[in-house]
C-alpha cells in the first residue's frame, strides 16, 4: 500500500532472553550515578591511590632493573623498609607487591564506602518513593532481573574503584619490570583483586540494597549506611582498645611480680640490723631489679598469640571486608617474611604494628555470609511482586 | 467592584524559564476559572496569590494587602494545592484538626471546625481511618476540607477534579457552588474544561505564562473574531434547508453532516442568524428538528485561544 | 481599607469563630506546629532505629563488663560516654532530625500546609528546630543516663558521685547535640546535599581538626564539650603501673606543661561558645528561610 498507518505499530519482533534484562536497570543507574558531579569527584579522587600505587610498582620494577632513575629514591626506600629489602628487590618482590596492594585496597575500601554512599542510598528508596515498582513489573521482568540491575549498578561504581585501578596498576608495573617471571610471581594478587572487588561489591551491594529497600527517604538511608561504617568501627575499635589495654595491664603486672620474686629468690637473705635508736626507721630489703625491656618483648609476643583468637574486631563491616580480603592476598606471611629482616626483639612489635588483625579469615568470611543473608532476606520480604503491592 | 486577587505587571522566572510573563489581572469576588494548557503557569500563578513564592517582577495583592511574607494574610486565604500529599500516619480527622490548630484555632473551636468541615466534604464516615488507605477522591475531599477549616474568606484550587470518579467530581462542585453562594471568592484552576465551565462562566485563561483572555466566556467568545461560529441544525430535508441558508447573507458556509442528517453553519453573527430561524420556522417550508451550538463554550474558546 | 469585599459582606453569620487577627507569630499555632513536628520526630520506624542505636552503648558497656570485668568503671564511661557517643552517636541523630527540618516536608510536599497558615516562615523554622532539639536532647539525656547506669550498677561508687557525673555528661551531650542540631539544620537549608556536607563536616572537621593540638580546633564542638568535659570531671584512675589521666593523652591536653589548662577556655566558656554558636546557627537559618523561596515539586512545575 502506498499510504502507511502512521498510528501504534505492535513490535513484531523476538524479545530477548531473561539473562540479559537486568542489564538494561543497571545501565540506567549507571547513566543516572554519572550525572552526579559528586559522585564523579569522588571517582577521580577514588583514582589517585590507584596512580600511587602504579608510581610504586613501576619504581619497583625500575629498582629490580637497577635502573639509574630510580636511584636518587634509594635512600628514602631504605629508610622506610630497611637496606636489606631495597639492596635485593627480586628476592622481596612478590612480599612487596602483596602489601602495596594491601595498602591500596584498604585505602580504596574506604573510598568504596563513599561512592556506595553516593550511589546507594536512592537504588530502591527513590522506586518506592515514586510507586515505580508497578513500572518495573508490569514489564517482562522478573524480580531477580530487578535485584540484579540495582546491583549491577554498585557493582559496576565499586569495580571502577577496586578493580579497573588495580588491574591497570598491575600491567603498568609489569611492564616497567621487563620480566616475565614477574607473571608468575604474582598473577595470584590479580586475581585476588578481583575476588575482593568481587566480596565487596556482593556484601557491601546487598546490605545497601536490603537497607534502600527499607524506607522510602533516600537521606534516612544514607545515614543507616553510615552507622554500619562508622558506628561498627568505632565500636570494634573500642571494645578492641579496652580489651588490649586490659590484657596488657594484667600482662604487666604478671610479669612484673614474676620478675620481683624470681629477683627476690636468687638473692642471699640480709642479715636485719637492729636500729641503732629506739623506734628509729627499720632497714628494708632492697628492692629487686625489674627488667622492663624483657617484659615488653614478652607481653608483646603474648599479644601477638591472643590476637589469633580475638574476636572484637568481628564488629567492625570494614575489618571484616578487609581481612577476607588480606588473607586472599597472602599479605600475612609477606608481613612475616619482611619481618626476618628486622631484629628479633623488634619483631612481635613490629607484627603487632602492620599486620592487623589475626583471628581466623574464615570467621569474617561467616559474618559477611550471614549479613548477605539477611539482605536477601529484606530484600525478598519489602520488594512485593506486582500481585502483593499496595 | 474591589478586587479580590490582584496582580499587576507580575512576572516570575525559574532562572532562565519564565513562568508567569507581566501578568496584570483582577479578580473579582465570586467563583472564577483558571485555565491553560499545562504549563501555561496556572500553578505558579497560584502560589504566587498564595505568597509561596516571590515575584519576580510587580506586585500580587490579595484583599488588599501584599501577600508575601505577610502570614496574618493566610488566615483569610485557603489553598487545595495540587500535589497529593499529606502526612500519611494521620487520621483524616487529625489532619483536619491539626490544620485548625495551625492555622490559629483553640482547641474546641478546632475540634468543631474539623468536624464541621469535613462533614461539608463528605468525609465524616472515613475520618477516623489513616490518610494513606484512603482513595483518590477522599484524599481530595480531605485537601478540601484543609482549605475550608479556618473559613477562609478566599480559596484557591488546584486541580480539585484530578483523579476523581464523576460522582465524587459532582459532590465536590456542589460544594465549589455552594461555597460561590456563601459569598467566599473561589479560583479555581483545572482542566477539565466542561466542569469549569458549568461552575461559573468567569474564566482567566493562560498560555505559556500570558494572559489570553478573561471575563466572561460568551463575551470572550464573540471577540474571537476569527474564527465564525458553527451553529447545528437538524432537519429531515437538510440538504434543501442548506441550498435555502445559502442565499442569507450572514451565512459564511455550510457544511453538510449525511450521517446525522444534519447541517453545520458557519457565521460571524451568530444573534441576527438566531433571530431570523423562528422566521424560518414559522415559514414552513423546513421541519428543523435541532438547533444547537457547540461552540458557544469554554472548549471552543480554549482551542481556539491556544491553537492560535 | 476594607479586607472583605461588599459583596462578602451581605453573606449570612459565620457559624465558626474567626480567629482574631494578627501577625506571624500567634502561641496557638506555633504550638500546634511544635507538637506537629515532635509527632513526626516520633511517628513510624526512624525513633526506634535511632533508640536501638543509641542503645548501642548501654549493650557495648554490658559486654565489657561481662567479657572484661576487671576494666574500671571510669575506662568504660570514658570509651563510651566520651568517645562512642559524641564522635559517632550525637553528629549521626543530629543529622538525621535536623538536616531534613525544612527539605523534608519540601520533598514530601507538605511544606505547602504550613506556608499557607499564619505563620512567619522565620517563626516557622525556628519552631521547628526547637522542636527538633526537644527530640534529641529527650532522646540523647535518657540513653546517656541508661549507658551510665549499665556502666556503674554494681560498682563500689557512691550514688552521688555517679549522678553527678551523669547529669554533667548528659548537659554537656544536649549542648553538643543542640550545636550540631542547629549547624546541620542550617545546612539543610544551604544545600540539598545536606547529608554529604554534614559526613563531611563531622570525619574531616569534627573528627580531624578536633585532635590537631592547635588552633584549628577552635572551630569544632567537640573541642568545647571535651575541655568542658575535662574541667567538670575527673578522668584519672591509679593502678598499680601509676596514675593515668585517660582524657589528656586522648585530647591532647598538655597537662603536664599547662596543668590548669590556661590555655584553654574555662567551662563558663566553653558552654558560652557552645550556646552562642547554636543560637547564632538558627538565627542565620531563620532569616535564610525568611527570605526563601520553597519549590514544592508539581508534576507541571518541577
Amino acid at each position: 500500500m502506498p499510504i502507511f498507518d502512521q498510528g501504534y505499530q505492535h513490535w513484531s519482533g523476538e524479545l530477548t532472553g531473561h539473562g540479559w534484562r537486568w542489564l538494561a536497570i543497571t545501565r540506567h543507574g549507571v547513566r543516572i550515578g554519572m550525572k552526579n558531579r559528586l559522585l564523579r569527584i569522588a571517582l577521580l579522587i577514588a583514582w589517585l591511590p590507584a596512580v600511587v600505587l602504579a608510581f610504586f610498582l613501576c619504581v619497583w620494577g625500575l629498582l629490580e632493573q637497577k635502573s639509574d632513575l630510580v636511584q636518587p629514591l634509594v635512600p628514602f626506600l631504605m629508610s622506610m623498609i630497611g637496606p636489606e629489602i631495597v639492596n635485593d628487590p627480586k628476592a622481596y618482590r612478590v612480599e612487596v607487591w602483596t602489601l602495596a596492594y594491601d595498602y591500596f585496597l584498604l585505602t580504596e575500601l574506604r573510598f568504596s564506602m563513599l561512592v556506595i554512599l553516593l550511589v546507594g542510598p536512592g537504588l530502591i528508596s527513590r522506586d518506592l518513593r515514586f510507586n515505580a515498582l508497578p513500572l518495573y513489573f508490569s514489564r517482562p521482568l522478573r524480580r531477580i532481573d530487578y535485584f540484579l540491575g540495582k546491583l549491577g549498578v554498585v557493582v559496576v561504581f565499586l569495580g571502577l574503584v577496586l578493580v579497573v585501578p588495580s588491574v591497570i596498576a598491575y600491567v603498568l608495573g609489569l611492564l616497567f619490570s621487563l620480566d616475565l617471571t614477574i607473571l608468575r610471581d604474582t598473577f595470584s594478587l590479580l586475581l585476588a583483586c578481583v575476588g575482593y572487588g568481587a566480596v565487596v561489591s556482593v556484601s557491601a551491594g546487598l546490605l545497601i540494597l536490603a537497607l534502600s529497600s527499607l524506607s522510602r527517604n533516600s537521606r534516612y538511608v544514607g545515614l543507616f549506611w553510615l552507622a554500619v561504617w562508622f558506628v561498627s568501627s568505632m565500636v570494634g575499635t573500642v571494645l578492641a582498645a579496652v580489651n588490649e589495654e586490659r590484657r596488657m595491664h594484667h600482662q604487666y603486672m604478671r610479669a612484673v611480680e614474676a620478675e620481683q620474686q624470681a629477683a627476690r629468690a636468687a638473692q642471699p637473705p640480709q642479715p636485719v640490723q637492729p636500729a641503732k635508736v629506739a623506734g628509729g626507721p627499720k632497714q628494708r630489703a632492697p628492692a629487686a631489679q625489674v627488667d622492663h625491656r624483657r617484659i615488653w618483648a614478652d607481653i608483646q609476643r603474648e599479644q601477638r598469640e591472643a590476637a589469633k583468637t580475638d574476636w572484637r574486631p568481628l564488629f567492625s563491616y570494614t575489618t571484616n571486608v578487609s581481612r577476607v580480603g588480606r588473607h586472599w592476598l597472602g599479605a600475612d606471611a609477606s608481613w612475616e617474611k619482611l619481618a626476618e629482616t628486622v631484629p628479633a626483639e623488634e619483631r612481635d612489635r613490629y607484627l603487632m604494628d602492620n599486620m592487623g588483625p589475626q583471628y581466623p579469615w574464615y570467621w569474617s568470611a561467616i559474618v559477611l555470609a550471614v549479613l548477605v543473608g539477611l539482605s536477601v532476606c529484606v530484600l525478598n520480604f519489602r520488594v512485593k511482586s506486582l500481585d502483593r503491592l499496595k | 467592584m474591589k478586587p479580590v486577587v490582584e496582580f499587576h505587571e507580575v512576572s516570575k522566572w525559574y532562572g532562565n524559564v519564565i513562568g508567569i510573563n507581566k501578568l496584570s489581572i483582577r479578580i473579582p469576588a465570586g467563583v472564577t476559572g483558571l485555565l491553560g494548557p499545562n504549563g501555561a503557569g496556572k500553578s505558579t500563578l497560584l502560589q504566587l496569590a498564595t505568597g509561596q513564592l516571590y515575584p519576580s517582577q510587580g506586585r500580587v495583592r490579595v484583599l488588599g494587602r501584599e501577600v508575601w511574607n505577610h502570614p496574618g494574610l493566610n488566615r483569610f486565604i485557603g489553598l487545595c494545592p495540587e500535589q497529593d500529599a499529606f502526612y500519611e500516619w494521620m487520621t483524616g480527622w487529625d489532619f483536619v484538626y491539626t490544620c485548625a490548630r495551625l492555622g490559629g484555632l483553640n482547641r474546641s473551636a478546632a475540634r468543631d471546625a474539623a468536624a464541621r468541615t469535613l462533614d461539608a466534604v463528605g468525609m465524616t464516615p472515613n475520618m477516623n481511618r489513616a490518610i494513606r488507605g484512603y482513595s483518590k477522591g477522599m484524599r481530595q475531599r480531605t485537601k478540601l476540607a484543609q482549605a475550608l477549616v479556618h473559613d477562609p474568606e478566599v480559596l484557591f484550587l488546584d486541580e480539585p477534579f484530578t483523579g476523581t470518579d464523576p460522582v465524587a467530581r459532582r459532590e465536590l462542585m456542589d460544594i465549589i457552588r455552594r461555597l460561590g453562594g456563601e459569598g467566599k471568592s473561589v479560583l479555581v484552576s483545572s482542566h477539565v474544561l466542561h466542569e469549569v465551565h458549568t461552575l461559573t462562566p468567569n474564566i482567566i485563561l493562560l498560555n505559556r505564562g500570558r494572559l489570553i483572555a478573561e471575563g466572561h466566556v460568551r463575551q470572550i467568545r464573540d471577540l474571537i473574531d476569527k474564527h465564525p461560529h458553527h451553529i447545528v441544525l437538524v432537519c429531515d430535508d437538510y440538504r434543501k434547508l442548506a441550498g435555502h441558508l445559502l442565499t442569507w447573507d450572514d451565512v459564511e458556509g455550510v457544511r453538510v453532516q449525511a450521517r446525522d442528517k444534519a447541517i453545520v453553519v458557519e457565521t460571524h453573527a451568530p444573534d441576527a442568524f438566531y433571530g431570523r430561524l423562528p422566521e424560518l420556522a414559522a415559514a414552513g417550508k423546513f421541519d428543523v428538528k435541532e438547533v444547537y451550538s457547540d461552540d458557544d463554550n469554554l472548549e471552543a474558546v480554549f482551542k481556539y485561544l491556544v491553537s492560535k | 481599607m476594607k479586607l472583605v469585599s461588599e459583596e462578602v459582606a451581605a453573606t449570612p453569620e459565620r457559624t465558626a469563630p474567626r480567629p482574631r487577627p494578627a501577625g506571624g507569630l500567634n502561641l496557638t499555632s506555633l504550638a500546634a506546629l511544635y507538637v506537629l513536628t515532635v509527632r513526626q520526630h516520633l511517628h513510624g520506624r526512624r525513633w526506634m532505629v535511632l533508640a536501638a542505636l543509641f542503645l548501642l552503648p548501654a549493650g557495648l558497656s554490658i559486654l565489657i563488663r561481662a567479657t572484661a570485668p576487671e576494666v574500671p568503671a571510669i575506662g568504660i564511661e570514658f570509651m563510651i560516654a566520651f568517645f562512642l557517643i559524641p564522635q559517632t552517636l550525637l553528629p549521626l541523630v543530629a543529622l538525621v532530625y535536623a538536616s531534613g527540618i525544612i527539605q523534608d516536608e519540601q520533598e514530601e510536599q507538605t511544606l505547602t500546609y504550613l506556608l499557607v497558615r499564619p505563620i512567619s516562615r522565620w517563626a516557622l523554622y525556628l519552631v521547628k528546630l526547637l522542636a527538633t532539639l526537644t527530640t534529641t536532647i529527650v532522646l540523647t539525656a535518657v540513653f546517656t543516663i541508661l549507658t551510665y547506669a549499665t556502666i556503674y550498677i554494681g560498682h563500689d561508687v557512691s550514688a552521688g558521685d555517679v549522678t553527678r557525673r551523669c547529669l554533667t555528661a548528659v548537659g554537656i551531650h544536649a549542648l553538643s547535640v543542640g550545636a550540631y542540631c542547629c549547624l546541620f539544620g542550617l545546612i539543610g537549608l544551604y544545600t540539598r546535599r545536606a547529608l554529604i556536607a554534614g559526613i563531611l563536616y563531622s570525619a574531616v572537621i569534627e573528627g580531624l581538626l578536633a585532635n590537631l593540638p592547635f588552633g584549628l580546633r577552635l572551630i569544632t564542638v567537640i573541642y568545647y564539650a571535651r575541655v568542658a568535659a575535662y574541667r567538670s570531671m575527673d578522668f584519672t584512675f591509679t593502678d598499680r603501673r601509676g596514675t593515668h589521666d585517660m582524657a589528656a593523652a586522648a585530647w591532647q591536653l598538655d597537662v603536664r606543661n599547662d596543668p590548669g589548662l590556661t590555655e584553654h577556655p574555662t567551662l563558663q566558656s566553653c558552654v558560652l561558645i557552645l550556646v552562642v554558636a547554636s543560637l547564632g546557627c538558627a538565627i542565620i537559618g531563620a532569616l535564610m528561610c525568611h527570605r526563601r523561596e520553597f519549590h514544592v515539586k508539581t508534576p507541571e512545575g518541577s
